[in-house]
């Protein structure tokens, strides 16, 4: 068990394979994001590895974006997980 | 450069359907801004010609650069600016290192040849680069070594485009010591106010009257009136000398009254030669410049003419006479030195007409009355003096 613990590790370490979100005010940053599946002012739905993010608000702009991060600014009411 | 960021514009409202669209072309989004009639994006300049590429319907164009490109940009743009720019700073950066014009401080003409053709040698002359300090020292040095018989010290310094070249020529003092015999002799008819004797043998004293040419002072070291030895006599002799001066001062005299009328020219001065700009029309004037610009021998100068009228004046009699004693007062003192005086001055005769008035004045001063006289050695009666 602890040799399986030790490596998905080391494999997350190589391959940046955890996702995590962090939110401030105003902003959520979401890392290690799959796909960005809907965006309006209103919804954002991103695909993770495992689930879904469903980030409900308005005026939702998305104020950087890399192929990995996204950085979400607006008036953030809900935020979803919906595993699959 | 193609790492480089800029911000591309895109003329369209539609914001999260670009958004999503340049996720999808795995576009890195640094920032982005909404505005009425388009979006700013900004992207790496790699993923701009991706988006060229591919989103084809979108009209864009490049809103600012950043990095090497804002500065690549910026030179495309002020071209003739920038290209201007660099000229002038390689034309001041060459002027400020070039000597224009070598200015030796010396009266000699040997001299002044001699240290042209040294500073030639050594790489300086005019419209040639600056030497920097050390290279200056090591020229000074050489040239000093080299001509140690005419120049006892050289100093090189840079005065904006001059360079000035300050120097001491060598020159043997012949010193008192080498005169073996000489007395020293009254140069004018006076009275002996005071006497310093230093070496030899004083003949006359204090209050004795002496005439031009009487001996003072004698180098001659007499012992029971037999001559034992013969030395180079010296002292300071003062005596009281006394001027008869004849002065005439006429009763008219001019003067200048300017007219107020005032104007403006402009010279140009080149090679000690004067051009002015405008003709003058003014009768009589006087000028005053102004510099305006200067450059080696080329100068532009603001000129201010005055008008001036010669009128005549009446002088008193009292006026006259003030002027008259001024003058033989200055007259006598500009033949004395420092440490020479007038101690007394007495009007003898004082003559009036219709247009002069004339004086005499008796004036007595305290000047230095000695002055040395070599005696030569196989003839005694020929001398010489040495002021």
């Amino acid at each position: 068990m602890k040799s399986l613990h030790f490596r998905n590790y080391f494999k997350n370490y190589l391959y940046d394979l955890d996702d995590f979100i962090t939110i401030y005010d105003k902003h959520l940053h979401v890392f290690n994001y799959q796909k960005l599946n809907k965006l309006t002012d209103t919804e954002i739905i991103l695909q993770m590895l495992n689930k879904e993010i469903v980030v409900t608000g308005n005026e939702l702009k998305i104020k950087q974006m890399t192929k990995q991060e996204l950085l979400i600014t607006g008036n953030i009411l809900k935020v979803e997980f919906n595993y699959e | 450069m193609n790492e480089e960021i800029i911000w591309v514009k895109f003329y369209n409202n539609n914001y999260y359907r670009l958004l999503l669209k340049l996720n999808s072309l795995d576009v890195t989004i640094y920032d982005n801004k909404k505005e009425n009639e388009y979006i700013l994006v900004k992207v790496k300049y790699n993923d701009y010609l991706k988006i060229k590429k591919y989103l084809i319907s979108y009209k864009t164009e490049i809103y600012a650069y950043s990095g090497k490109l804002k500065i690549k940009e910026f030179l495309k743009k002020y071209q003739v600016f920038t290209i201007t720019t660099i000229i002038c700073i390689i034309l001041l950066l060459i002027l400020n290192n070039m000597i224009f014009k070598i200015d030796i401080k010396s009266n000699n003409k040997n001299i002044q040849n001699l240290l042209i053709k040294e500073l030639k040698n050594n790489g300086l002359k005019s419209f040639s680069m600056k030497k920097n300090h050390a290279q200056i020292e090591k020229i000074v040095n050489k040239i000093v070594h080299d001509n140690k018989e005419s120049i006892e010290w050289l100093e090189i310094k840079y005065d904006g485009l001059i360079m000035i070249v300050n120097v001491t020529e060598k020159t043997i003092v012949k010193e008192e010591e080498n005169y073996n015999h000489c007395h020293i002799i009254a140069n004018n008819d006076a009275k002996i106010l005071s006497l310093n004797l230093y070496r030899g043998v004083a003949l006359k004293e204090v209050n004795d009257y002496v005439v031009k040419g009487d001996i003072i002072l004698s180098g001659d070291i007499t012992f029971n009136e037999e001559i034992k030895d013969e030395v180079c006599a010296n002292g300071e002799v003062y005596g009281e000398v006394w001027y008869n001066v004849k002065v005439t001062v006429p009763l008219e005299e001019d003067y200048i009254k300017y007219t107020g009328k005032n104007r403006y020219n402009f010279n140009i001065k080149f090679n000690d030669n004067k051009y002015n700009i405008l003709k003058s029309r003014l009768k009589n004037k006087k000028e005053q410049e102004i510099n305006l610009y200067k450059f080696n021998d080329f100068e532009v100068n603001l000129v201010k003419e005055k008008e001036y009228e010669i009128k005549t004046k009446k002088l008193t009699e009292k006026e006259a006479y003030d002027k008259a004693i001024q003058l033989a007062t200055t007259n006598v003192s500009l033949k004395l030195d420092k440490d020479e005086q007038i101690l007394y001055k007495k009007v003898l005769k004082k003559e009036a007409n219709n247009s002069t008035i004339y004086l005499e004045v008796f004036i007595i001063t305290k000047e230095n009355i000695g002055t040395r006289q070599i005696v030569e050695e196989e003839i005694d009666n020929d001398s010489r003096n040495n002021p």
